[in-house]
């Protein structure tokens, strides 16, 4: 193995410090500080990218991501995976190299993930869109509509609530996003701001010309059905924030815990007793309300293509919760009670 | 580009397993493929295709023959034209239920679009029945579904005799190009009759509202080729060095 007869290790140790010369080999050893070495090589060619010795046996999978930054600066930590089989999982970033099946050399195989972009920040601009591009379509901007109703308004109650809901709807999502939601993940592949902008944008607009248009129809049962939708609209929009707000509770501050989440004093979070993801349900419902409330089939498109997506999702974190934890309860569905 | 798709997207309809996504000659891959009662009625659905299109090619050259000439063929493949390639649709399901390795989505996919020109273009659109378009993409399926269940059927039975892979992999140089082009001049053909009679369209006001415009949805659908067609075409090409300088390498070594 290295030498260890330097007076100094060449890689200071993890508090910056140099490390002190370790004891000179006797006939009994008292406590060998047995340094790993650890080769990472291209998941895919076998490439040899890095070697890097003298790694210490607590280090963390996320410090020799930093490492082997250094040698490869274009491969920031956020795009890195690291996997002790080229076709296995990725290793997480907490996992300490010596608690992981290798031997003191360790191969570590590395795949890119692609530019990354980070959680908020698409999250916010998926957001932002559609309360800018609603409003264009309410005020009735120039190029939209004939040009006889350039900057009219709407003669319909319901257009003006449907703007507000909507509006509202999409700043309460960006105030989540930025002090409510933690996030596992820091980062997501940067293909994803495109693929997500234009499925929000381009709904947003799609829907935003038809409730806004000089020839909308309102509904057919009039304001017994708007008050309805609203009420459904709105119920539905405080068990969302409820949910977040139970969620965010659940795990502190920068930390990565996963718990079982369970009804609080809230009400509406006692949707957790049948539902995995009431957040989801919750959402859903308010996409129903607002398609009842504006009688606009392109809403009601967008409430089932969500609901599609949500459903995925919430069958994913309930199989994820019930391999996780044993005592998981079993009366709940992941996003429809008894259904689904 | 539904000619395109269909050689390109379908990994093979049970062609004994394995990825064609890395070529069905990767011959060291280890092959689940279907139970044998999934490879009966896998084998027993591809050879009925095979005679299917070959009934379509049949009927075109006893058509032009009795006629004298080659326009307005259509009329006398139409029933099994609407039959065979309809029944296609099975295919989706096939990947779905997962005895045939391919993804449903690309499926899926390339048999909506066949079945699109054929029923919601073709049918519909009456007067483009008889224009010669019509002819072009119907040769080219021909051709092309006649070669690709004929693949998948030796596939299944482990004994792909070499010309057909050969064919498969080199015929659709020149037959996406000619399926693509008398799709998109059909299409372009019915676009005047489809604004005419406001085919499948409604306009606001209406309860529901909504609007939906097929002349404009055609014009999109068109434009879509562009992006898609020549990403399936070298994508096909790319495969044809793939699987046929891979068995070239095979014969040398036996």
């Amino acid at each position: 193995m290295d030498d260890l007869s330097h007076g100094f290790s060449k890689y200071p140790g993890l508090n910056g410090f140099p490390r002190p010369a370790p004891p000179k080999t006797t006939k009994k050893p008292k406590k060998a500080v047995l340094f790993f070495e650890v080769e990472i090589l291209d998941a895919k060619t076998r490439e040899k990218l890095c070697f890097l010795d003298k790694v210490e046996p607590q280090a963390t999978i996320a410090e020799i991501k930093n490492l082997f930054t250094k040698t490869h600066p274009q491969w920031y930590p956020a795009r890195q995976s690291l996997r002790l089989d080229p076709k296995g999982k990725s290793l997480k970033d907490e996992d300490v190299l010596q608690k992981l099946p290798v031997g003191t050399t360790a191969t570590l195989y590395f795949r890119d993930l692609g530019a990354q972009i980070s959680w908020v920040t698409v999250f916010l601009t998926e957001y932002a869109g559609p309360l800018f591009i609603y409003l264009l379509f309410y005020f009735r901007v120039p190029f939209i509509y004939g040009h006889k109703y350039d900057f009219t308004s709407s003669r319909h109650t319901v257009v003006h609530l449907a703007c507000t809901c909507h509006s509202l709807h999409y700043v309460k999502r960006l105030l989540e996003t930025l002090f409510v939601h933690r996030f596992s993940h820091g980062t997501m592949p940067l293909r994803n701001i495109f693929k997500n902008c234009t499925y929000y944008w381009g709904f947003a607009a799609w829907m935003a010309y038809y409730i806004n248009h000089p020839l909308y129809t309102p509904p057919t049962y009039g304001a017994q059905q708007v008050k309805l939708a609203l009420a459904i609209f709105v119920i539905c929009q405080l068990g969302n924030f409820s949910i977040h707000m139970a969620l965010r509770d659940l795990r502190p501050a920068g930390s990565k815990t996963r718990k079982i989440p369970y009804p609080t004093k809230n009400p509406f979070t006692w949707l957790f007793l049948l539902v995995s993801c009431p957040n989801y349900t919750y959402e859903v419902g308010s996409w129903i309300g607002f398609a009842i409330m504006t009688q606009c089939l392109p809403v009601a498109l967008f409430s089932l293509v969500g609901f599609t997506q949500m459903t995925i999702w919430a069958k994913g974190k309930h199989r994820s919760y019930l391999k996780e934890f044993r005592d998981y309860p079993p009366l709940r569905m992941p996003i429809i009670p008894f259904l689904l | 580009m539904a000619a395109a798709a269909a050689t390109a997207a379908t990994k093979g309809n049970g062609a004994g397993g394995g990825r064609v996504g890395a070529g069905e000659a990767a011959g060291t891959r280890k092959k689940k493929g279907p139970g044998p009662l999934a490879t009966a009625y896998l084998v027993i659905y591809n050879v009925v295709m095979t005679a299917g299109w070959l009934v379509i090619a049949v009927g075109l050259v006893r058509a032009y023959l009795a006629k004298g000439s080659y326009h307005s063929l259509y009329y006398s493949i139409e029933k099994p034209l609407k039959f065979f390639q309809t029944g296609a649709l099975l295919e989706i399901l096939h990947c779905a239920i997962g005895i045939v390795p391919s993804s449903v989505v690309l499926t899926s996919f390339q048999v909506m679009s066949r079945v699109f020109l054929i029923w919601a273009v073709t049918h519909s659109v009456k007067e483009v029945q008889s224009e010669d378009s019509v002819l072009l993409f119907v040769i080219a399926w021909t051709i092309t579904e006649i070669i690709r269940y004929s693949f998948y059927t030796f596939s299944l039975l482990n004994h792909l005799p070499y010309l057909i892979k050969w064919a498969r992999y080199t015929l659709f140089i020149v037959l996406y190009p000619m399926g693509v082009s008398g799709e998109l001049l059909t299409i372009y053909a019915a676009l005047p009759f489809v604004r005419q009679a406001g085919l499948y369209s409604i306009s606001l006001p209406n309860k529901y509202n909504f609007s939906f415009d097929y002349h404009a949805f055609l014009i999109l659908v068109m434009i879509s080729y562009i992006p898609i067609f020549p990403q399936l075409y070298f994508h096909m090409i790319h495969q044809r060095r793939k699987i046929l300088s891979h068995t070239e390498e095979h014969k040398k070594f036996e």
